[in-house]
């Protein structure tokens, strides 16, 4: 199994409703945690297993078709035209480097789902899995003084007392516009397979080969609306124009 | 990245400590020539054993979580780290087998541990130089000059720190000579150090892979958090243009310089290694401070 979500970057709204309800889950769960610090403070900050960030696109073509006044090319789209919220947690990677940096061998990657896992009885807090993480997905717990990130919800997702529909991380199940979706990608015929191949995915610093597992599925194009006139040419068209032009008389 | 003090030092009171080790084993092969006694020899083991193990405890202050840092050697298969701190940690009953050797007079041991000390100290900077050196998500440091750095500069400090120990020799031996490895090795050191700034990596990764929009300019509007987190305060800190102008020169004069000048020209060995290891200071310091990670990207930075 290789078990991850795919985030739809078309539907997500960056309501963070995902990252409130991480918070609720493992801040209160057996994996141990996230806590605040100067939570009621002048500055307050604190661990967080997922971040939602807000990027604006400018002048790619493919997501904003629509010209502007008369001249054509990447100068004639309008500004402005794309926002995309991007919710950010572990990719539970295939080629996880943060796994084979760590010194004491408490940052692990299942073998039979493929969720990278933290185990703080042996983690010293040293960082350095942080550091070789591209996508930011790492956060020390500083009141433990170990190193936390996504689990996956690994506390849910096989709890057999729970309802099957509810056996889903807590982000997915919280998700208010379904932009989150969780399955098993070795799976072809899995949501998240289908969703993948079918919508097109993101690739986020693929160059670095860490072959991240989450998918990001690419915001669908929008539909062109044309500002020219359809060109007349048949007899109808001249016979409806003439009929036109006698109303407007 | 952050400036991590404890790493910093650790860096290069061990890489000091290291290279002097080297250099002092090496000069013991040809004492006679050198005219260095069995006193000096030990009082210069020392003070290399002092500076490594000051480094090494200095290493573990910036752990969160120190009563786990004993698993820290099990994972040598895949973790530079891992090795690195196996290698320190053997440094020890080896060198202790070494003077037992030379106490007790072993002559078949001794050339053995000598030379495996000497492999097991620069093994042990290659080490540290792989930690950052490996590390693909910092491109300014993933290149063979980081790993090549640490070994250069710890030969380099160590060949400063020598002929300030044999100036403790007695002093109807007469004065230390010209240092001419020390002088030779810190010339190539400032050589190394020109092409690392020349060379290191550009723009290697932008905003636009970090995301997967390939065209267009993408711009961060909200960043979802009010304040700092583990991730600004980890990989957020910037080092004004200025500023490192400035310390870049420091460093550059006072590493390899100014060593080179007192080598040569005086017999203030001490002062030279002294300044030495100040510009080692500030030169691992803009190291941590001018690196980049890609993480930046998602923050709002264009390249990295």
């Amino acid at each position: 199994m290789r078990l991850g979500l795919a985030i739809d970057l078309d539907t997500c709204v960056g309501c963070h409703a995902c990252a409130v309800a991480c918070k609720e889950w493992n801040g209160q769960s057996l994996m141990g945690g996230a806590p605040d610090y100067d939570a009621w403070g002048k500055a307050p900050t604190g661990t967080w297993y997922n971040r939602i960030r807000n990027y604006e696109l400018e002048g790619d073509p493919t997501y904003s078709p629509h010209s502007c006044g008369t001249s054509h090319g990447t100068a004639a789209h309008q500004p402005l035209s794309k926002t995309v919220n991007v919710p950010m947690s572990c990719m539970h990677c295939e080629e996880a480097h943060c796994v084979t940096v760590c010194p004491t061998g408490a940052s692990y990657k299942r073998a039979e789902d493929g969720i990278v896992l933290v185990d703080p009885s042996r983690c010293m807090g040293c960082n350095y899995c942080a550091w070789a993480c591209p996508y930011g997905a790492r956060e020390l717990d500083e009141d433990k003084g170990v190193m936390k990130k996504c689990t996956l919800c690994v506390d849910r997702i096989y709890d057999e007392q729970l309802a099957v529909e509810d056996r889903q991380p807590a982000c997915v199940l919280a998700c208010p516009t379904h932009a989150r979706h969780f399955g098993d990608y070795d799976d072809q015929q899995s949501k998240v397979s289908l969703l993948a191949a079918s919508r097109g995915t993101q690739s986020m610093l693929d160059e670095l080969g860490y072959k991240p597992t989450n998918a990001y599925l690419s915001p669908r194009k929008p539909v062109e609306i044309k500002t020219e006139l359809p060109i007349r040419a048949g007899l109808s068209d001249k016979a409806k124009a003439f009929v036109n032009r006698l109303i407007q008389l | 990245m952050k400036p991590a003090l404890s790493v910093i030092f650790f860096t290069v009171s061990s890489g000091a400590g290291l290279g002097l080790l080297v250099w002092l084993l090496i000069a013991s092969l040809m004492a006679d020539h050198i005219r260095m006694d069995g006193a000096t020899f030990y009082k210069g083991a020392l003070i290399a054993g002092l500076f490594i193990t000051a480094g090494l405890v200095s290493s573990t202050l910036h752990l969160a979580n120190r009563k786990n840092a004993i698993y820290s050697l099990t994972r040598i298969k895949t973790s530079w780290l891992s090795r690195e701190g196996l290698l320190a940690v053997l440094l020890y009953p080896v060198a202790g087998l070494h003077l037992a050797g030379l106490h007790f007079g072993w002559p078949q041991i001794t050339p053995v541990t000598l030379w495996l000390l000497v492999a097991d100290a620069i093994a042990i900077l290659f080490c540290t130089g792989m930690i950052y050196g490996c590390l693909r998500t910092v491109p300014r440091w993933n290149t063979w000059m980081t790993p090549t750095k640490y070994v250069l500069f710890g030969l380099m400090s160590g060949a400063v720190l020598l002929p300030a120990v044999l100036s403790l020799r007695p002093a109807d031996v007469g004065p230390v000579g010209k240092p001419m490895v020390a002088i030779l090795l810190l010339g190539l050191g400032l050589v190394l150090y020109f092409s690392y700034l020349l060379k290191h990596p550009r723009a290697q990764h932008t905003i636009n892979d970090a995301l997967g929009f390939k065209q267009g300019k993408v711009r961060l509007l909200d960043v979802g958090h009010s304040h700092g987190t583990f991730l600004t305060n980890e990989f957020g800190f910037s080092v004004a243009r200025e500023k490192a102008r400035l310390l870049r020169w420091i460093a550059i004069g006072s590493a390899f310089v100014l060593p080179m000048v007192l080598c040569y020209f005086t017999k203030w060995f001490w002062a030279a290694s002294f300044v030495c290891i100040a510009g080692l200071l500030v030169e691992r310091w803009l190291f941590f401070a001018e690196a980049e990670h890609v993480v930046r990207l998602y923050h709002g930075q264009q390249s990295v």
